[in-house]
């Protein structure tokens, strides 16, 4: 008994340990039995009448503490728990308001930031509004010519920067495009492009500046992929790059593309110069239709036809003649030149051009084929002709890899990567092109025995698109020539006296 | 070939005007959604069958601090219909884009209806909000938009503050300290006065709502009267949210006639009824008679009177070291 006694007594002390500072926390009701344990019942048990007494009272003051104790903690407990979890559940929900808040701020500080892109378009900046953007691209082509016919005139071997064009393009409140490329390929610093464009629709365009002339197809097509490193004989009949305002658009979304210009005038195959060479403008106009581009025949959707063309006046000037006064081949050779045994020869008069121009893309197939003619009024002191010079071509090319060709290049599908076996894309392709000078050029316009009177130039290539930016080709061209080859050593006869064989090969970076 | 060309761009040109469409943009602040989606479509009705010609009215909404600077920085807003006077101000001084004195334009100060700040609490207030000294009290957790961006938390602040000094003697110190308090029980400050109602009403967080009278009266709509109350206090401002033309938006844009009529006819016997319909306190005696029953009367201090002005407020309380700065870090 006396053991059960203290077991109690420890017991009671115990729990009253845990409970009453719990209790005093809560603010403990103000009845809350205080007990008091004897030290000589803890001490000495020996379980006298008098001390039992107290044992019994000290039992029963126990027993009504820890009855108290137990309905405090049933009536506190659930409550405390639910006001916990309910402050809780409010931290939590604060935390994920706060957290929302900070990410629509986060949002709302992202969109007012400018945007950097860097990628195979280059650099590209951009406000965060979009009205203010602006686009760094590059074109750099390091070419090799190599002539063959050992032991016989031939053109000299070399390896050139063909193009080094940094091209700076922009777009200002959404509406208005500029572009400014200056090039450092050559021999001196020129400036291809300069021009501001405004778009009021796709259909209503108005640029301004110096830009390519809306005439050759192939003149037309993007530097970076043309089929062949040089482009063909037609190139020489029709306007290069000049300086006027043009009026042009896409009518849905491309089925018909319009342009009309007005611009100072540009010999044949010439980049103009700066400024005007003389007083009188040319108009350039085309038309080109792809009739079935929005429809769903993958067959039908890239095939288009157009005709385009110029015309103008020029006054007694040799810089309204072809570029160089002639024309070159593929290698770049002058073959043809308004060199008469006697007198200079400007031109004076009307000069109008006109080319009709086709292609066809499907697939890994691609087909070009245009034709042109330039037709220009001549003077050699007292004597004057109308002479009318023509040149076609026909190209075309197999992607081998699959890829689908396009007016605007090949995209390899598996970019060069040999570690994981890609190597890009592979294009055949092949040219014929010819370029006849008008019989009534010679001689008095011209000497036919230094000058051909017409050439004929095929080629055949291997086109490798490591990726979108890197392209390396490898082509060869003949060029034969009917006439020229005279006697003489007085260019370009030296060129016409056998054919032109060359093989060209391209490292090209585009971006 | 040259008069060719120039019938060929006139022509082009002319098209485009025959199919021209009149367009608004009207910046506001942002409870004004609801009143707006339904005054928006009346003025297009009205417009059209007086005019012929058809409006569309587009809307952006937000805090209307943060709504004016948008338009400051090039939001091409052909009207702004914000929060405060100050709000407009700031886009006239910064960006000249209306006149110094838009304000004389339009009847009642450019203001075709007012407002005030009341509380929304749970149902059967379990914290026994019934005014402004309860909610400075400690436990009880308190929510409302942040001064420096949102037009109605400046306005909840100034209807505290005045509540403050007329129950202190005018004891700015004391006043202070009150809205100390206050903020110390605000958990989550939203950029505007529709955020915080979701916060509220949706995120389920807190134990009052400083609102508009309007966005209260919106959200019992919306979520039942049997989730929350609206407790109207002892004392509250006269919310004045003024309304005005952006001259040179609009000048540029060719909408003038068109946006100028627009904010009268926020004046007319139907604009007056909508502004009633949801829960903006009416101009016109009318409208006001009308929709007395959802106003409940209580004292107003008016911004003038109580604090000199929206200006001499603005430096004193929100400006970057102001009062607010002072007494709430987040």
């Amino acid at each position: 008994m006396k053991t059960k006694l203290k077991q109690l007594i420890v017991a009671a002390v115990a729990g009253a340990q845990f409970t009453l500072p719990a209790l005093a926390a809560d603010s403990a009701p103000a009845n809350a039995t205080q007990v008091q344990i004897p030290a000589y019942a803890a001490a000495d048990p020996s379980g006298n009448s008098a001390e039992a007494a107290e044992i019994k009272s000290l039992k029963q003051q126990v027993e009504a503490l820890v009855q108290k104790v137990n309905a405090l903690e049933q009536q506190r407990g659930p409550a405390d728990q639910a006001a916990t979890i309910q402050d809780l559940d409010q931290k939590v929900r604060v935390l994920a308001r706060q957290r929302e808040n900070d990410q629509d701020a986060a949002a709302t500080v992202a969109k007012a930031a400018p945007k950097l892109v860097i990628g195979p378009g280059g650099l590209s900046a951009s406000s965060a509004d979009s009205n203010f953007v602006f686009n760094l691209k590059g074109l750099v082509q390091v070419d090799n010519r190599s002539f063959l016919n050992e032991g016989i005139v031939r053109g000299s071997d070399s390896f050139l920067l063909r193009r080094a064009r940094p091209i700076f393009q922009g777009t200002l409140y959404k509406d208005f495009d500029f572009q400014f490329t200056p090039d450092f390929g050559g021999s001196s610093v020129q400036i291809f492009d300069a021009y501001g464009n405004y778009r009021y629709r796709p259909w209503l365009q108005l640029r301004a500046g110096k830009f390519k002339v809306p005439v050759g197809l192939e003149q037309l097509q993007s530097d970076p992929v043309t089929a062949f490193n040089e482009r063909s004989l037609v190139t020489g009949l029709v306007p290069n790059r000049d300086i006027g305002f043009q009026l042009w658009g896409d009518i849905n979304g491309g089925v018909l593309s319009y342009a009309v210009g007005f611009f100072n005038g540009v010999g044949d195959g010439r980049n103009a110069a700066n400024q005007d060479f003389e007083d009188h403008r040319e108009i350039a106009a085309r038309l080109f239709v792809q009739p079935f581009k929005n429809s769903q025949n993958l067959a039908l959707q890239n095939i288009g036809f157009g005709i385009a063309g110029t015309w103008g006046n020029v006054s007694s000037n040799s810089t309204g003649l072809a570029n160089g006064n002639g024309f070159v081949t593929d290698g770049q050779q002058q073959f043809f030149a308004y060199n008469p045994a006697a007198g200079t020869v400007v031109a004076n008069g009307d000069h109008w051009r006109l080319s009709p121009q086709a292609y066809y893309y499907y697939g890994p197939l691609s087909l070009l084929g245009e034709y042109a003619i330039s037709d220009q009024q001549v003077r050699k002191g007292a004597l004057a002709a109308d002479l009318q010079n023509t040149a076609w071509e026909i190209s075309g090319g197999l992607v081998l890899t699959g890829e689908n060709a396009s007016f605007t290049g090949v995209t390899p599908l598996h970019p060069f990567d040999p570690r994981n076996g890609q190597w890009g894309a592979f294009q055949l392709v092949a040219r014929y092109a010819e370029l006849d000078i008008d019989k009534a050029t010679f001689p008095l316009f011209s000497n036919p025995g230094t000058s051909a009177t017409a050439a004929q130039a095929w080629s055949v290539g291997l086109n490798w698109y490591l990726n979108k930016n890197i392209r390396v080709n490898a082509s060869y061209s003949r060029t034969t020539f009917t006439g020229g080859g005279g006697a003489g050593t007085t260019a370009p006869a030296i060129v016409t006296r056998q054919p032109e064989d060359t093989i060209f090969t391209r490292v090209q970076l585009a971006f | 070939m040259k008069t060719f060309l120039k019938i060929l761009l006139a022509s082009s040109l002319a098209l485009s005007a025959a199919a021209k469409e009149i367009k608004l943009l009207n910046v506001s602040y942002d409870p004004t959604r609801e009143l707006y989606a339904e005054y928006n479509a009346a003025f297009a009705k009205y417009w059209q069958a007086r005019s012929g010609d058809p409006v569309t009215i587009s809307q952006s909404h937000g805090g209307s601090g943060k709504q004016a600077q948008s338009v400051v920085n090039g939001l091409e807003a052909d009207v702004v219909t914000l929060a405060l006077a100050y709000d407009i101000d700031a886009i006239s001084q910064q960006a000249k884009l209306l006149p110094a004195d838009w304000q004389k334009r339009l009847p009642n100060n450019s203001t075709p209806y007012t407002s005030t700040i009341v509380f929304l609490v749970r149902k059967g207030n379990p914290k026994q909000i019934k005014d402004w000294n309860d909610v400075v009290k400690p436990g009880v957790t308190v929510v409302t938009a942040n001064p420096k961006t949102s037009g109605g938390a400046r306005w909840t602040y100034l209807a505290a503050w005045a509540y403050a000094l007329e129950t202190n003697n005018h004891d700015e110190a004391k006043a202070k300290e009150f809205i100390t308090k206050l903020y110390k029980n605000v958990p989550v400050l939203d950029t505007g006065a529709r955020g915080s109602t979701v916060t509220f009403a949706q995120r389920e967080i807190g134990d009052v709502l400083l609102a508009w009278e309007n966005e209260a009266h919106l959200a019992l709509k919306e979520f039942g009267t049997d989730k929350f109350e609206i407790v109207t206090p002892s004392l509250s401002i006269l919310a004045e949210p003024p309304v005005t033309l952006v001259d040179k938006n609009a000048k540029r844009h060719g909408t003038t006639e068109v946006a100028n009529e627009y904010l009268k006819y926020l004046y007319s016997d139907e604009g007056q009824d909508i502004a009633g319909k949801n829960f903006y306190r009416p101009r016109s005696e009318a409208a006001a008679a009308k929709y007395a029953a959802n106003f409940t009367q209580l004292k107003l201090v008016t911004i003038d009177a109580e604090f000199s002005g929206w200006a001499k407020a603005q430096k004193t309380h929100f400006a970057d070291g102001g009062i607010f700065d002072q007494i709430f870090q987040p």
